[in-house]
């Protein structure tokens, strides 16, 4: 029996089949028809079923069961053959050129790059945690190259190689082990990560959602400067229980930003400066205030939001089915049918909004009323 | 008389339908929008690992960094 789970969405339904870890929008009538065919039921009777049901002829509704079986149940049923796994064949370089110690969540962690290029992927964003404290190292990770490839080591264990293309990848399982030393969780207890800044007022939070350049980070920065707690920029762990935690890294501030928020931040005139040339980026690192290892919460609403500075403000509930459409690709959602089920049992529940500005004074108000259900 | 509808001179009699024929017609078709409907679906793949946003002196597929 293939695993896979359904839930009704607005006037659609979807469906999450676990050999693909796909999640499949469809008229719900579709997704009876999906049922269906996964209960093993013979594509003469649904079709029989079918075309009594719709009024149309046997023939047709045939070659509807065959079309969606075909297109959709067993492309999604067939288990990706495993692309060959990377080999674990590596040399660590014997000498180390970069060696840094961050402090998070009182765990000292030492970080071992064997170049610059190295070092400007992870350090930037946890220079602020930087420490000088290291006799009581509790994690060891390398970073390294070979076989044309980047590789990370934690604690002697090999966790990853990748490919240039791939060096994003690279950040973020580095990101995801730093989640999980800090918190005792291992991967498979996390319900996803999520591309988002999340902020938290009174033990609830919102997630700022967006395409890059929208805006996420500054709106971040803005409201904790108001008095919410930031909670993470970029990397939004979500846990089992469907509480958010904190991600201690820097709020990364793009140039354009710096001088809108001089005023709430003057110490950002003088902070180092990374220019990202292959990026096209220019960023700044405003350490987030007031991080909290303890605090976890429930999150409240999905706000999507979008800096236009033609626009004074404009808000509105978002469709489900749209706000679903933007996050699941641009997240990391755990593949098993007990965090599926939590993922898509949440996101069921999150009202979205679609939230345009230019106004800060406005935007302030609006993620407030959010937060005190007064919207 | 000029017609009201000088465009109504060229269609002959032979495709002129009445408002309940249209209506039944338009059903049908309604049944097709829905047939179709059913056989269209958006898959959504989540990432298949945590990422974050690019950042740092690599860009993702630069090449000769990892050598």
């Amino acid at each position: 029996m293939h695993e896979f789970l359904s839930k009704a969405l607005e006037d659609k339904s979807i469906v999450w089949f676990k050999a693909s870890n796909s999640y499949i929008i469809l008229e719900e009538i579709a997704a009876q028809l999906v049922h269906q065919i996964l209960e093993n039921k013979t594509p003469q009777k649904i079709a029989s079923v079918l075309a009594e049901k719709l009024t149309i002829s046997e023939q047709e509704a045939t070659h509807i069961v065959k079309d969606l079986n075909d297109r959709l149940v067993i492309p999604n049923t067939i288990k990706n053959s495993e692309k060959p796994s990377i080999k674990r064949e590596y040399e660590i370089p014997s000498s180390v050129t970069f060696k840094k110690h961050y402090l998070i969540n009182r765990k000292i962690f030492k970080v071992e790059f064997a170049n610059e290029f190295q070092l400007s992927l992870l350090h930037p964003k946890f220079a602020h945690l930087e420490t000088q404290e290291t006799s009581k190292i509790e994690h060891t990770f390398q970073v390294f190259n070979s076989n044309h490839l980047i590789h990370l080591v934690l604690d002697g264990e090999f966790i990853g190689a990748w490919e240039s293309k791939n060096v994003h990848y690279f950040q973020g399982k580095f990101s995801m082990k730093i989640i999980e030393c800090i918190y005792n969780k291992n991967e498979a207890e996390w319900m996803g990560v999520f591309h988002a800044s999340a902020i938290n007022f009174k033990d609830e939070n919102i997630l700022i959602l967006g395409d890059s350049g929208n805006g996420k980070s500054t709106s971040l920065a803005l409201l904790q400067a108001q008095g919410f707690q930031c909670i993470a920029d970029d990397f939004v762990p979500i846990d089992q229980a469907q509480n958010v935690y904190s991600f201690p890294a820097g709020i990364s501030i793009k140039k354009k930003a710096v001088s809108v928020l001089l005023k709430e931040y003057p110490t950002l005139e003088t902070s180092a400066e990374y220019h990202y040339e292959r990026l096209n980026k220019t960023v700044r690192y405003l350490p987030p205030q007031q991080i909290d290892y303890h605090k976890k919460a429930p999150c409240k609403a999905l706000v999507f939001i979008k800096y236009d500075a033609t626009i004074d403000f404009e808000i509105s509930k978002m469709s489900k089915l749209k706000a679903f459409e933007h996050l699941v690709p641009d997240s990391w959602i755990s593949s098993s049918p007990k965090n599926a089920a939590s993922f898509l049992e949440w996101f069921e529940k999150m009202p979205c909004y679609q939230l345009t500005y230019s106004n800060n004074e406005l935007m302030y108000t609006a993620i407030k009323r959010i937060f005190e259900d007064e919207l | 008389m000029k017609s009201k509808n000088p465009q109504k001179d060229n269609v002959s009699d032979e495709f002129t339908i009445s408002r309940k024929e249209a209506l039944k017609k338009i059903g049908k078709y309604g049944k097709y929008t829905a047939l179709t409907a059913i056989g269209t679906f958006i898959i959504l793949h989540p990432k298949k690992a945590q990422a974050n946003s690019p950042s740092g002196l690599i860009a993702p597929g630069a090449d000769g960094f990892f050598d």
